[in-house]
């Protein structure tokens, strides 16, 4: 069968049509190919430096966890001492009270007998003008004016120290108290002003700071329910930053603004009766924190403090106690060089905690 | 009314592939004028010729274009070395009018601003959509997209930046009968037009998160310290840095993620151009994708366009698709084609038709209202029709 010439060329067409096609296919192959070579290349250096860096990761994660549980550790032989101390101090505290008590008790009618004592030698001054002159002697010895002018003072004095260590052993009894294991109701308040006595030493003026001061707004709060001692734990740590920051600020001189503030910290207590829950604000005017920082300040082993000085859980306890423990807030609030304010909530009742 | 026909050919043969579209195009025409089209044709085409040819067939029509990175259509599928032809024809009540601008490079506003007015001057009606098809290669598309949004308002803008086979080298715009270099060619659809969209990835971020230390504009000096071309080395090999392994790029402060593609880069100061700005101080992060990835993620896109269209059966489908995904999918690249068609042939009751190509960048807004925007590992979708 034979093909008409306009078939024949019909049909060579195509072919060349096809021809072109193939041809152009084929070189394409070859290109795309080439290109997938390279892509599968990439991918596989891709994929073995990510396999690396995966490696170095959980090598990180590895050597974090390690370093967690030793800090983890180390915390619970703290706690344990801490403990064993805290028991110790309430101890002591609780059997000093007892001899002062008999001190305070004593020191009233002390006072009544010098008074008797002292009326006593006003009637015989009265009645015996001119003693004998070995009473005199005597007199001059003892320098009776001076003695009835300084007498009663010393007891006054004694008075104001047995009271002062009456406080002191009843703030050391409040913040060592051992938590049982239900919550208790407790005024916060108590335990704000504990923690302070126990801090005083270290508000005192000394070579690199004036006093620093206290300033102490509460508001009226109810009882907590809570577990005191682990919130005097948050009062203590929160407090002690805040000197550990105006000490800072100190040392480093004048303020950004070119000021010299005096250190201060501010306590401000409010209830906040629309939430059920109470809010403690702990401010100081120290140096601050800078925002990058304030996201990890509450990171377990995150320190800004020189080696020695910090172990980076402080904060990183206060809000386990105040998140998990209560479940309450704690925050941050803070503008480099002016300062900080950590901000606690804490609901009235305790309610699915762990 | 809208109407769309779509032709396309895989003969090498310049004058051979057009003279078999323009035969198709006017067959389903039935003696309809187009008033304008688009045409998406391989690199190695005798480009000017084809485009007399388009307008020796239908005098007037307003047309543009460019190359591409390989050519999609509901005649032939997914095609490397074709050319495409989309022509519109329709009622009074829609204009379709065309513009360019030219030296994007060097000032992209000015450009931008030129082909917006060029087709705005031809125009009775006010533009409610704009498809462009700019230079990839010359300077930053963020920039251009600036420029067009600045022109037009608050108009949505769908494309793709022209390409040229992987190659990096030149890419071609078209305008009316002219062939164009570093140009920005828009088609304004005004009228009772309706359109819906979807844009999607599936590329993820992969690896250490790393700091931009220094840029300019779409050029990467250095990240974490280290030269832009060190830290691609690092994870890819000595190998230049290519348009499959984008950034994903942070910015300050954001939690998503958008990606930015190198385009180029420069051996001699360690520097990688990308196809579009990456801001100082930003998050990069090295990225990857799966062959299923991507293919989940175009069919999302369709979805989403489908999802939103307001009309009952649209004129045409246009896809714009990245080059990188092209690249990855190898040959299940026939496969994005395949989902779509799949998915249009279940939603419709007449046959779609569909154009679209694989691009060095793509544009569209992110969501059904937002401004639009430049990316790159995307799949757009985009849906148009009449009232």
């Amino acid at each position: 069968m034979y093909l008409s010439q306009i078939d024949r060329e019909a049909r060579i067409q195509a072919l060349e049509r096809e021809n072109r096609i193939l041809q152009k296919k084929l070189a394409r192959c070859e290109s795309d190919r080439q290109q997938l070579e390279q892509t599968n290349q990439k991918k596989e250096t891709l994929l073995r430096t990510v396999i690396d860096e995966l490696k170095e990761s959980k090598n990180q994660l590895q050597e974090r966890t390690q370093r967690l549980e030793k800090a983890f550790h180390d915390l619970q032989a703290l706690q344990n001492k801490m403990a064993d101390l805290g028991g110790l101090v309430a101890g002591v505290a609780h059997e000093i009270n007892n001899p002062i008590n008999f001190v305070a008790g004593n020191l009233q009618p002390a006072q009544l007998y010098l008074k008797d004592l002292l009326y006593l030698i006003d009637v015989y001054e009265q009645c015996m003008p001119q003693p004998h002159q070995s009473i005199e002697l005597a007199i001059e010895a003892i320098d009776l004016e001076y003695l009835r002018e300084d007498f009663p003072k010393l007891l006054t004095s004694m008075t104001e120290g047995v009271a002062r260590i009456q406080e002191i052993s009843k703030s050391l009894r409040l913040f060592c108290r051992m938590d049982c294991d239900r919550p208790q109701a407790f005024d916060l308040h108590q335990g704000l002003d504990s923690t302070v006595l126990i801090l005083k030493s270290r508000l005192k003026a000394n070579e690199h700071h004036p006093a620093i001061a206290v300033v102490k707004d509460y508001g009226q709060l109810p009882k907590v329910e809570c577990f005191p001692g682990q919130i005097n734990q948050v009062f203590m740590n929160l407090l002690a930053n805040g000197i550990d920051a105006v000490e800072e600020a100190q040392t480093q001189g004048a303020n950004l603004d070119g000021s010299r503030r005096s250190p201060q910290l501010t306590i401000r207590t409010r209830w906040l009766s629309d939430t059920e829950q109470v809010e403690i604000r702990i401010a100081d005017n120290g140096v601050g924190i800078p925002a990058p920082i304030q996201a990890r300040i509450f990171d377990q082993l995150f320190t800004t403090k020189p080696v020695g000085q910090g172990t980076g859980l402080g904060l990183a306890i206060a809000h386990q106690i105040v998140v998990q423990k209560h479940n309450g807030t704690l925050t941050v609030l803070s503008d480099s060089g002016q300062g900080a304010e950590f901000v606690i909530r804490l609901p009235i009742k305790m309610q699915g905690v762990s | 009314m809208l109407k769309a026909v779509v032709a396309h050919s895989e003969d090498p043969d310049s004058s051979f592939a057009i003279a078999a579209v323009l035969q198709d195009c006017l067959r389903q025409l039935a003696g309809q004028r187009p008033q304008a089209g688009i045409l998406l044709a391989a690199i190695d085409f005798d480009h000017g010729l084809i485009l007399q040819r388009i307008h020796d067939c239908f005098p007037g029509i307003e047309l543009i274009g460019g190359t591409t990175d390989g050519e999609i259509s509901s005649v032939l599928g997914f095609q490397q070395d074709s050319l495409v032809l989309m022509v519109f024809a329709a009622t009074e009540d829609i204009e379709i009018r065309a513009g360019i601008g030219q030296g994007v490079g060097a000032d992209a506003a000015i450009a931008t601003h030129q082909a917006v007015t060029q087709a705005l001057a031809k125009s009775q009606l006010a533009p409610q959509l704009c498809l462009t098809f700019p230079e990839s290669l010359t300077g930053s598309s963020v920039a251009i997209l600036q420029g067009l949004k600045q022109a037009l308002g608050p108009v949505p803008i769908f494309g793709g930046l022209t390409a040229d086979q992987w190659r990096f080298k030149q890419t071609y715009q078209f305008y009316q009968t002219g062939v164009y270099q570093d140009a920005v060619p828009v088609l304004l659809f005004g009228g009772n037009v309706v359109f819906a969209h979807g844009v999607a990835s599936g590329w993820h971020p992969l690896g250490n998160s790393s700091r931009v230390t220094r840029v300019d504009g779409n050029v990467l000096y250095a990240v974490e310290g280290q030269s832009a071309l060190a830290f691609y080395h690092h994870y890819l090999g000595p190998l230049a840095p290519s348009s499959e392994y984008p950034l994903a790029v942070f910015e300050p402060d954001a939690t998503q993620c958008y990606m930015r593609a190198p385009s180029g880069s420069n051996p001699a100061d360690g520097s990688i151009t990308f196809f579009a700005d990456i801001p100082a101080g930003a998050i990069v992060q090295i990225t990857t994708t799966s062959h299923d990835d991507i293919l989940a993620a175009s069919k999302a896109s369709m979805e989403m366009a489908l999802a939103n269209y307001p009309g009952v059966q649209p004129a045409a489908a246009l896809l714009f698709s990245c080059a990188s995904r092209r690249q990855i999918l190898g040959t299940r690249t026939q496969e994005e084609y395949r989902t779509a068609q799949h998915c249009f042939t279940a939603c419709f009751p007449v046959a779609l038709p569909i154009c679209g190509f694989y691009a060095n960048g793509e544009i569209a807004p992110v969501d059904q209202v937002g401004a639009s925007h430049f990316h790159n590992e995307t799949f757009v979708t985009l849906l148009l029709g009449s009232k």
